[in-house]
């Protein structure tokens, strides 16, 4: 587990280097745009979330507070 | 653990049997509660004010599921959305979802002839405060989820603190659950008043690292006691205490050539339960128009088994042979913990009527394998899983 993720933040870290170039303020327009968002639409988000997490195991990764659904 | 013959395990059916039909009414509220709402979500993506605008969303959304021969479970859920600024510092927002669920569901891995039907009814809302500094946010949350059976409440509180130059955005949260099951005359289990708490805690830092790239990165720890089993399900034994962890990276890329936008996304998780995910998931926004927006999804899932689970084992004549767990042993045939892959293709369309109205509608399909896990070596034995969700859905901001 822990070599795993050493090795992906490793990763995330050298590719992310390469084109390394935080924007000036000026140069955030784009970034700024709906579709850029890491929120997305809410319910759409909420709804497909909770789908997965009471018919798959794996959950998390997102927030935290999560309505303690019963995923067994 | 001994898997006995179908004749000694009868015995045991047949008390499951008959405790089933008793609960036949409120069999699917453990299912409708994993369909709970959030309590609270991440902060934002990277450094941003207080909202300039409200927004009221509504959207209907159903979900069915089968697996060949048997059609499950149909939910309809209507849910509303609204996100309102307050002064130039504050905002709010809320959800309210009315979920009702029927159909039929296995108590015992995906054996047909173990299916019972069920009708369920589930209401639940969430509300969360946020305060706005110059380069800060702090939010509390609330969440409450009812059905007859489960009742689930949730607080949280999140920080997010951003770089001057605003690049660098690192979020940090804190959640915890209390939850109530009292399953409808005790379940197949027998149980009542039993209660389920746990603790969670988010890091996640978000970077602005191009004029057209965002690169996020959560880790998220939970930890929780008390009553894991499903009280629905044959044989279900637990562990009363479950970690689990999940480091989640994201990348957005916008592409100035056709104002599109890649979504990306890999997820980690593992937990007490021996359980070890990999989850992949990919988005295109392609705008064809002013108005008109198409999002295609692609996501690939694949989890290993819990260390507890029981392959599915059938006699000669077909019927599942049950597993003869001393009382006490860890036991499951639950097929959301054996080992399988999955797969989701989708499309979203986003119309824009007007500046400040937009309709969208969605439309996935979900199947689940043994055999498409990671490298192979599913669990044996199971039904390929099926699903269908759609939403519609119109926004007003204001």
């Amino acid at each position: 587990m822990k070599s795993n993720l050493l090795l992906l933040v490793c990763m995330a870290a050298l590719g992310g280097c390469s084109t390394f170039k935080p924007p000036q303020p000026w140069e955030k327009g784009n970034l700024a745009k709906p579709d850029m968002s890491m929120g997305g639409d809410p319910l759409d988000e909420r709804f497909v979330q909770h789908i997965y997490s009471s018919k798959e195991n794996a959950s998390g990764g997102y927030g935290v507070g999560g309505g303690g659904c019963g995923c067994n | 653990m001994q898997l006995t013959s179908t004749a000694r395990a009868g015995t045991a059916c047949a008390k499951a049997s008959s405790r089933a039909a008793a609960v036949r009414e409120g069999k699917g509220a453990i299912v409708l509660a994993a369909l709970a709402l959030p309590g609270v979500w991440a902060g934002p993506a990277h450094a941003e004010g207080a909202p300039e605008k409200g927004s009221i969303a509504f959207k209907y959304l159903y979900y069915q599921d089968s697996q060949p021969g048997l059609k499950r479970i149909t939910v309809n859920s209507p849910s509303v959305f609204v996100l309102a600024p307050i002064g130039k510092d504050w905002a709010v927002e809320g959800s309210l979802v009315v979920d009702t669920l029927s159909g039929a569901t296995p108590r015992w891995q995906s054996a047909i002839s173990s299916a019972s039907m069920m009708r369920e009814e589930r209401n639940a809302g969430d509300v969360k405060v946020t305060r706005y500094f110059d380069r800060s946010s702090y939010s509390l949350g609330v969440s409450h989820s009812k059905e007859h059976d489960y009742v689930s409440t949730a607080v949280s509180v999140n920080g997010s603190w951003s770089s001057a130059d605003n690049n660098t955005t690192l979020n940090v949260g804190v959640g915890a659950s209390r939850d109530k099951i009292n399953p409808t005359n005790g379940g197949i289990a027998g149980i009542a008043n039993e209660k389920k708490n746990s603790n969670d805690l988010i890091v996640g830092l978000t970077q602005a690292v191009s004029s057209t790239d965002l690169l996020q990165v959560n880790a998220t720890y939970s930890q929780g006691k008390g009553y894991y089993n499903d009280p629905y399900k044959t044989l279900d034994e637990r562990p009363r205490a479950r970690k689990q962890a999940a480091l989640l990276a994201r990348w957005n890329h916008y592409l100035e050539d056709d104002k599109s936008t890649l979504r990306g996304s890999y997820r980690l998780y593992r937990d007490s339960y021996g359980i070890r995910a990999h989850t992949f998931q990919g988005e295109w926004a392609k705008p064809l128009n002013e108005q008109l927006t198409l999002t295609p999804l692609l996501r690939y899932y694949s989890q290993s088994a819990a260390r507890f689970y029981t392959d599915a084992q059938y006699d000669a004549t077909g019927f599942p042979v049950f597993p003869n767990p001393a009382p006490g042993e860890l036991n499951s045939g639950d097929q959301r913990l054996s080992a399988f892959g999955a797969v989701t293709v989708g499309l979203k369309a986003d119309y824009k009527l007007t500046p400040d109205w937009s309709v969208d509608g969605k439309f996935e399909h979900y199947e689940q394998r043994s055999d498409w896990r990671l490298g192979g070596q599913g669990s044996t034995g199971l039904d390929p899983f099926r699903a269908t969700f759609v939403q519609f859905g119109a926004n007003y901001k204001f």
